[in-house]
């Protein structure tokens, strides 16, 4: 119904190259945009910033820097939480050792830290294949933390063990730290991500987007049209691992404000591959809907029962959470294993063809 | 790191060869695989503008034969010379930048992609913007693109696969994703075109189509070509030279008749005991 | 100097300077690299039938150890929470096979690898939610596991051996001698490891996918049970299990996906080397708990000489 494509024609592949071909698409994430920066910011609490807008603006960073790696380039990885970790502790040490550094310096220069680690555990995927390289990914996870526990320098050698974030100024107006207004941590993680999440489309659709995938869709043939391999899953792993980086850093020093050692083990890891997997692999939308799903879920769960009046004591309504959250991924792959991004696509689809069925 | 094939040797065919000469020179190559022998002692050679066929019942080192020439095997014993360049072992992406393209025998498309990106990807060697034009997608890169897919269109139109170049490749039946193969192929602009198998599992109408595109692309654009292939009556209409091969050794080799009536490609196809 | 001395001299002159204390040493290695080896037992097992790469395998274990406690704590007797505990693994592995593996049949390995991440958090919530979160002890003594111990004197020195780790090592033996028979002699177990060679062949001679499953599934369970009995014993019963789960997959890296032997002797390797590794070279130099990456990087780079495995089958690409 609003979706109409016939009678919008490309008169140049100039046109077709548009970000968006379809105007529709336009006026919906111009929207979707108005919303992001002018209407939520001024009808949000503090609990909806600190609990679910900046979160899932963060969530979906980290995803999308997975999803280059395993949903463009086809390189299963199990170990984000570690890698978020070394963009957070690089963060750390140059806004400690650098104090007079821009933040927006600080964080960009923190993702190239990751993503050079990054690059270090990629290079068994040159030998590896599959599960053997997820296994492999474990490694860095369970080294790069037991490392940021172990190497006192990295925390400033504080008696905690953990890494504090300063009040931190962006042209006057204080941004990280326990001085920060809510909304302006909003404001800096949703330029980030919009900014990023822009150069990722553009990434991905073009020459390198489509070597990536060849390498997924079939490695030898990928090699035999003439793509190098290495510089191909290298160059993703770097990608990747800078965007996971950059999300690490906005995890704690812009929502956080503090982190231990263990925050960045295992569970992380899994729910960022949670949101990727259940928005979709191999797509940039994908890890918006998956993260405002994995992020909302939980706050969800544990108001319904007091909605209802009925009273659940914290633990029943974590371990509630837990099972259902098993219960929904499993749901969702058997229903849609494409993920939410196939879904919008198959709505979208329909839109365009109503109210005609083929 | 393996150099980048340089660009403009990509876009340069003539290489002093003339129409006629010898292209590829396949010399006493012998490959195995632990103690079994695929090739035993063969040579062959390809002329630059010719169509030449490869031939052999199943088992006979055909498709071995094929990827000994784009490097994907490295072969015990023999040498190769390509456009006047002797070479033991290359990696097969180097091969591309020699200006050899193949298709698999059985499609080895990227299936989650577009018709359209498949042959964009076969035009990954000659793109070079790096990533900091791509992020932005504007000017050098964005005219790069365009520039790649006005020639990816080309194809796509001597193809005749304009309807299909949004859809998913996996979801094409196979024999237009045989005809996208070979489009994928092309957009590489190679000298030598390896097919493997071009027309398996088609009716009579694709075939009829693919064997068209061949000739058109061995005429018009000039592109040597190599093929394999199991129907006869296909092989004998297309090929100026036959080879045939048979437990991985040379049997016979030359023109469609010729070879034709040969005793032993006739007993190699009857199955006599050897 | 100093630095390559003590990296490469001290820890040998100190092994040797205390042999006794170096058995022990290996002793508990291999104790450690037996439940290793279990739990990789479990995954080989799934993985060869199925192609599956079974995460939840850790979690049945502490599910298994739970379920077992959990009914002894309500009043059910030792020797009858056993076989009730080894009717819900079989519980478990039908609803498995019906919710979970049935609709999922012929998706890509990583989304059946997400869906067993799924399983894991469920038993998590399942559990915690049955049996509360708390750490439990195990019923070591009403099982009859012997609990004391033995000591030696070699070289004038001490070792001392806990009762109950042999019994799981020499339990493990048996059970592992059980399973390759069964795997070998039987119809079943022959069949199973058809339908590890190839699907489709093993399909096509008869043999139900479904069931197979179910049985591969239930023994991953006993398998897990037993692991959780020896494992809870010595650690008491909790979700922090749940890490060694983490420990069986550089076991798997280094023995191979679907060999069997690869996943003992790696698991035994591991546990071991681990051992010997954290106190002779860990604790003193780098300020311990290296077991929590050691067999992780010692794998990697295993693999980066042999991609497949110690024990895996060369691959030949082909196009």
């Amino acid at each position: 119904m609003f979706y109409r494509t016939a009678g919008q024609f490309k008169t140049s592949y100039e046109a077709d190259h548009a970000l968006f071909p379809v105007r529709q698409d336009a006026i919906l994430l111009g929207v979707i945009l108005i919303f992001a920066f002018v209407i939520f910011p001024f009808t949000a609490s503090e609990f909806a910033f600190r609990a679910l807008l900046i979160p899932v603006l963060i969530y979906s960073l980290a995803a999308l820097g997975l999803n280059i790696l395993t949903g463009y380039a086809g390189q299963l990885s199990l170990g984000t939480g570690a890698f978020m970790g070394v963009g957070a502790y690089a963060c750390y040490k140059l806004v400690s050792i650098f104090p007079e550094m821009n933040i927006v310096v600080a964080i960009a220069l923190s993702g190239f830290f990751s993503a050079a680690i990054g690059v270090l555990f990629g290079l068994p995927s040159l030998r590896i294949k599959g599960f053997y390289l997820a296994i492999a990914t474990l490694a860095a996870q369970f080294f790069l933390v037991w490392l940021f526990q172990k190497w006192a320098w990295l925390y400033n050698y504080n008696a905690s063990g953990a890494i504090q974030v300063p009040n931190i100024d962006l042209f006057g107006i204080t941004v990280a730290g326990p001085r920060a207004t809510a909304m302006a941590q909003y404001y800096f993680v949703l330029c980030v991500v919009c900014a990023i999440t822009f150069f990722a489309i553009n990434i991905t659709r073009g020459r390198i987007g489509r070597m990536w995938k060849a390498v997924r869709d079939m490695d030898i043939a990928a090699e035999l049209v003439g793509i190098n391999l290495m510089r191909t899953k290298l160059m993703a792993f770097f990608v990747s691992s800078y965007v996971v980086g950059i999300a690490g850093a906005l995890f704690v020093f812009l929502w956080r404000g503090a982190a231990e050692a263990n925050l960045f083990d295992i569970p992380l890891s899994f729910r960022v591959l949670f949101i990727a997997i259940i928005g979709g692999l191999g797509s940039i939308l994908g890890n918006f809907l998956g993260a405002i799903l994995i992020v909302a879920l939980p706050v969800i769960i544990s108001s319904v029962p007091g909605a209802f009046g009925i009273p659940v004591d914290s633990a029943m309504v974590e371990h509630l959470n837990i099972m259902i959250i098993g219960a929904l991924i499993i749901a969702f792959l058997i229903i849609e294993p494409h993920g939410l991004a196939r879904f919008w696509a198959m709505i979208r689809e329909k839109f365009i063809l109503w109210p005609f069925p083929h | 790191m393996n150099p980048r094939p340089d660009p403009n040797e990509l876009t340069a065919p003539d290489d002093g060869i003339a129409r006629g000469g010898v292209l590829l020179d396949v010399k006493n190559v012998s490959l195995s695989f632990g103690g079994v022998k695929a090739i035993t002692d063969i040579s062959l050679n390809v002329l630059k503008g010719e169509i030449r066929a490869i031939i052999g019942p199943n088992g006979a080192g055909k498709t071995s034969m094929l990827n000994v020439i784009n490097g994907f095997y490295t072969p015990q014993e023999g040498t190769i010379i390509f456009r006047g360049k002797e070479r033991r072992s290359m990696k097969p992406h180097q091969a591309v930048g020699q200006g050899i393209a193949r298709t698999f025998q059985n499609v080895a498309l990227f299936k989650g992609m577009s018709t359209l990106d498949n042959i964009m990807a076969g035009r990954s060697v000659r793109m070079k913007r790096n990533i900091g034009w791509q992020m932005l997608w504007h000017g050098p890169a964005l005219r790069e693109e365009i520039e790649h897919r006005e020639k990816v269109e080309e194809i796509i139109d001597f193809l005749e696969i304009q309807h299909i170049r949004r859809t998913p490749v996996g979801k094409l039946p196979y024999g237009l994703q045989k005809r996208v193969e070979l489009g994928r192929a092309l957009a590489m602009e190679p000298t030598l075109l390896l097919l493997d198998e071009p027309m398996a599992g088609m009716n009579l109408e694709e075939k009829e189509d693919m064997s068209r595109f061949i000739i058109d692309v061995n005429q018009q654009r000039g592109t040597t070509i190599a093929l394999i292939e199991h129907d006869m009556g296909v092989v004998m209409d297309l090929s100026d030279r036959v080879v045939v091969l048979d437990y991985g050794k040379k049997i016979a080799d030359g023109p469609p008749d010729e070879v034709k009536n040969n005793q032993n490609v006739i007993d190699a196809y009857l199955g006599v005991p050897h | 100097m100093e630095f390559l001395n003590d990296v490469l001299v001290q820890p040998f002159a100190d092994m040797a300077a205390a042999p006794d204390f170096l058995l022990q040493v290996l002793w508990e290695g291999l104790v450690g690299g037996v439940l290793y080896a279990l739990i990789a037992l479990g995954f080989v097992l799934i993985y060869k039938s199925s192609r599956i790469f079974n995460f939840a395998q850790g979690i049945m274990v502490v599910f298994a150890a739970l379920t077992l406690v959990g009914l002894y704590e309500k009043g059910v007797p030792a020797l009858l929470a056993l076989p009730l505990t080894l009717v819900v693994m079989l519980i478990l592995a039908m609803t498995i096979e019906r919710v979970v593996l049935r609709p999922l049949v012929n998706q890509p390995d990583i989304i059946l690898f997400m869906a067993t991440i799924g399983i894991t958090l469920f038993l998590i919530g399942f559990g915690e939610l049955i049996f509360g979160g708390e750490n439990k002890v195990m019923i070591t003594e009403q099982l009859f596991i012997p609990t004391g111990s033995i000591v030696f004197e070699p070289f004038g020195g001490f070792v001392s051996i806990e009762e109950k780790d042999l019994t799981a090592v020499i339990g493990a033996m048996v059970l592992v001698a059980a399973l390759l028979v069964f795997l070998n002699k039987s119809k079943i177990g022959r069949a199973i490891r058809a339908l590890g060679d190839d699907h489709q062949a093993a399909l096509s001679v008869g043999i139900s996918l479904s069931t197979i499953w179910v049985i591969v599934w239930f023994i991953a369970g006993v398998i897990a049970l037993a692991t959780g009995i020896v494992w809870g014993a010595r650690a008491g019963v909790s979700f922090a299990l749940e890490v060694i789960a983490f420990k069986a997959l550089p076991v798997l890296m280094l023995g191979g996906l679907e060999s069997v032997m690869g996943a003992i002797i790696g698991g035994l390797a591991i546990g071991i080397l681990e051992k010997v590794f954290e106190i002779y070279w860990g604790q003193p130099l780098l300020g311990g708990n290296t077991e929590a990456w050691f067999a992780y990087m010692l794998a990697l780079l295993v693999l980066l000489f042999r991609p497949q495995g110690l024990f895996g089958e060369k691959i030949i690409e082909r196009v």
